[in-house]
């Protein structure tokens, strides 16, 4: 069976990290992804705010995060997965921004992953392609920021994952970066021959790729090994929502408007083995503190059973 | 561009078309597509037996049970058609809505779009758009159950000039629109030209559908650039990214901007070159609004395709002219020069503020506008400037009988553009 993972946002804080990642384990949980980009929040970026978060030493990060590191050893989490703060650049921002989050913050994000034994960092590829002019532009700028973390990825044993993410034109969420399997594949695989490692995987964020109307499995076949790290949660198919799946319908039938059964088909086909994680925070939020428990209990149901399903010899059962 | 009206909505009743054609014509339209769906709707496939019924007391075939019936069905707005002088050179097969799950429609879909492939032919309409076959089709079969099924067709179109053409789609998972066949460009071209080569010929085209693309959040420019000379038609439509809609383009709007991303449509079409088969098809639009209203509904929209049409054409507009000259020294002139400044340069620029007369920007001299009145024959004036009807009735109470046009910094290659770094 697949092991099942959550984000720790909304579960664990900084002042008692022990009681978040127990809630986690206790829950059923074995694996997290951890929040690192709440450390430096993409709503202040767009505002061009820098918190100074990143201005410790890796000395002092690694000493700020030695509580976390050990309240999940001691609850039996092991953290698979991690989300560096992104945006990693602001087109109408100073210099001075997108250098610090060039020099400081993604370098230093990624001795944070290392510190905390995690092998898959996920990063968000610039969106500019408005500014660029193309989705081949776009990804140049994208490659430029690896170039500068994937040597460090390489002597780390750390997999980047790019993943796929969206643009809005008015309140109509549209296909943003890394958007396209059969581009993505190919870049993936020529950065990992010009590398001769794995630097480079795929996040499958299956609320993002609903928004922009993806076919979870036809997605999925292209990839295929290439997705090391998913992003499970639901929405609407309007708004990112991160809701727990099955939340959302749109008929008078009451089937999930999203596409589960495609996305298992997908997995399967993709011979997903790594951890079916959770990007499932706002439930947590919108769920009263005393229900928090058991919302993330059932999430991680719905963990066990996608994993259940997966590894059913047939895939008529999805 | 050549421009095509959808009629589909305009004409509710097939029977009498002559009024939604008369709309059409008086908007300016001289071609209307040959539309399958005016002869049985998208609907008639999920509520099959509410339309038999209504079929048996209008005492008329039901083209579900009877396919046969299609080109009787379309005889009143063929001759219509032929009496208004219209033109019908595309014809678009009947469709089945995207909800409906029943295989027992693919059948009677079959052998309707035969029919009106048919049908096509015996117009002489240059193409045909036909939407693949998809229920119950898996992921696995899609390509196997098409290939076989627009092949079908191959021998009604043979050695005639027809063409058919196929089209993205996007397929309705639970009331949520999710991409489809040939919403993946790279797709697109495999299909279109794995039939070319099963033909052996050129027989086989490419219908891009923005509405499509904006139901699933398709990346249209990157779509469009992909597929290139490969797009033989565009179906212009707005929608909200939600709902299968067919809104006049700008319509739907959140946030103050429009849902459809229309700078990716007009830089993707424009970066194309593309000058092919433009039909506008708003029939959610105007089926909603008063019959009183539809002439000045169908006058917006030819105003719309025009405007569309010279966006994405400006270069091939831009050639028609031996000179040309700037009105307006900002950023929309910096944004032209930008854009097309090395390869159409102008004489020169002007603008209404004196103390910048003779001011050199962007490469050009700014002129006093009294200077427009010694530009030589053959020369468009260009209003750089969103104040473009005063700025064009200054200029014409001047008595001057040149061509002026609006450059629209909004969809121009380089808005946005500034940042670029590299």
């Amino acid at each position: 069976m697949l092991e099942i993972g959550v984000q720790t946002h909304n579960a664990v804080s900084d002042d008692n990290p022990n009681a978040g990642f127990k809630m986690i384990s206790d829950a059923g949980f074995t694996c997290c992804d951890f929040s690192l980009n709440m450390y430096l929040k993409n709503t202040d970026l767009y505002e061009q705010r820098l918190n100074g978060f990143f201005d410790k030493s890796i000395n002092e990060l690694e000493s700020f995060f030695s509580l976390h590191k050990k309240a999940a050893i001691d609850n039996g989490i092991r953290i698979h997965q991690m989300h560096m703060p992104y945006p990693n650049f602001v087109p109408d921002a100073s210099d001075e921004i997108n250098n610090y989050l060039l020099n400081e913050m993604a370098p230093k994000s990624m001795q944070i992953s290392d510190f905390f034994g995690c092998r898959y960092i996920v990063v968000h590829a610039p969106k500019v392609k408005r500014f660029y002019g193309s989705e081949e532009a776009e990804w140049e700028k994208a490659e430029e920021f690896l170039s500068h973390i994937l040597p460090m990825a390489k002597e780390m044993g750390i997999t980047v994952c790019v993943e796929n993410i969206y643009i809005s034109a008015g309140a109509h969420i549209i296909e943003g970066p890394c958007g396209n399997p059969t581009k993505m594949a190919e870049r993936i695989d020529r950065i990992n021959d010009e590398y001769k490692a794995e630097v480079l995987g795929y996040c499958f964020d299956t609320g993002h790729a609903n928004i922009v109307g993806l076919d979870f499995e036809k997605f999925l076949n292209i990839l295929g090994k290439r997705v090391k790290v998913l992003h499970i949660h639901d929405n609407d198919g309007i708004s990112d929502l991160h809701q727990m799946p099955f939340t959302f319908t749109k008929t008078r039938e009451n089937n999930p408007s999203t596409d589960w059964n495609g996305f298992l088909r997908g997995l399967r086909a993709a011979g997903f083995d790594k951890v079916l994680s959770f990007e499932t925070a706002p439930v947590l939020k919108s769920f009263p503190e005393e229900l928090r428990p058991v919302a993330l209990r059932t999430i991680a149901d719905i963990g066990k059973y996608f994993a259940a399903k997966l590894d059913a010899t047939s895939a008529e059962d999805t | 561009m050549r421009m095509v009206f959808s009629p589909k909505g305009l004409i509710t009743d097939i029977r009498y078309p002559g009024q939604g054609l008369i709309d059409i014509q008086n908007a300016g339209f001289t071609e209307v597509v040959l539309d399958g769906r005016l002869a049985i709707a998208e609907e008639e496939f999920r509520y099959v037996d509410r339309y038999r019924k209504f079929a048996k007391q209008e005492n008329r075939a039901f083209l579900f049970d009877e396919p046969s019936g299609y080109k009787g069905r379309l005889e009143a707005f063929l001759s219509e058609v032929r009496k208004r002088n219209l033109k019908t050179k595309i014809a678009y097969a009947p469709c089945i809505k995207t909800e409906v799950r029943n295989p027992i429609c693919n059948d009677p879909y079959r052998k309707l779009v035969q029919e009106s492939v048919r049908l096509a032919v015996e117009q002489e309409c240059e193409s045909i758009i036909v939407k693949p076959v998809f229920i119950g089709v898996s992921l696995e079969k899609e390509w196997e159950v098409n290939k076989e099924f627009y092949l079908s067709l191959l021998p009604i179109v043979k050695g005639t000039n027809t063409r058919i053409l196929l089209q993205n789609q996007y397929q309705n998972h639970e009331g949520h629109m999710v991409r489809g066949m040939m919403s993946d460009s790279l797709e697109a071209i495999k299909w279109v030209d794995e039939l070319n080569q099963a033909a052996g010929e050129n027989r086989y085209g490419f219908c891009l559908d923005i509405g499509a693309c904006n139901l699933c959040g398709i990346d249209v420019y990157e779509f469009i650039t992909s597929l290139g000379k490969k797009i033989d038609a565009v179906i212009f439509s707005d929608n909200d990214g939600h709902q299968e809609e067919a809104l006049l383009p700008f319509s739907s709007i959140s946030d103050g901007l429009s849902t459809t991303d229309w700078l990716s449509v007009i830089r993707g079409l424009r970066e194309i070159s593309y000058d092919g088969v433009a039909i506008i098809d708003i029939g959610t639009t105007i089926r909603a609004v008063s019959v009183m209203l539809r002439p000045a509904y169908m006058e917006l929209a030819r105003e719309t395709m025009k405007f569309l049409e010279w966006q994405i054409t400006i270069e091939k507009q831009l050639q028609k002219y031996k000179n040309i000259v700037l009105f307006g020294a900002g950023y929309m002139c910096m944004n032209y020069m930008e854009s097309y400044g090395d390869k159409y340069h102008p004489l020169f620029t002007c603008d209404n503020n004196s103390s910048r007369w003779g001011e050199e920007f962007c490469g050009l001299t700014i002129h006093s506008p009294k200077d427009l009145l010694t530009i030589p024959d053959s020369t468009c004036i260009i209003i750089c400037n969103t104040f473009f009807r005063e700025i064009k009735e200054q200029i014409k109470q001047m008595g001057i009988e040149a061509d002026i046009v609006y450059f629209d910094g909004e969809y121009s290659p380089k808005m946005q553009m500034k940042y670029r770094r590299f």
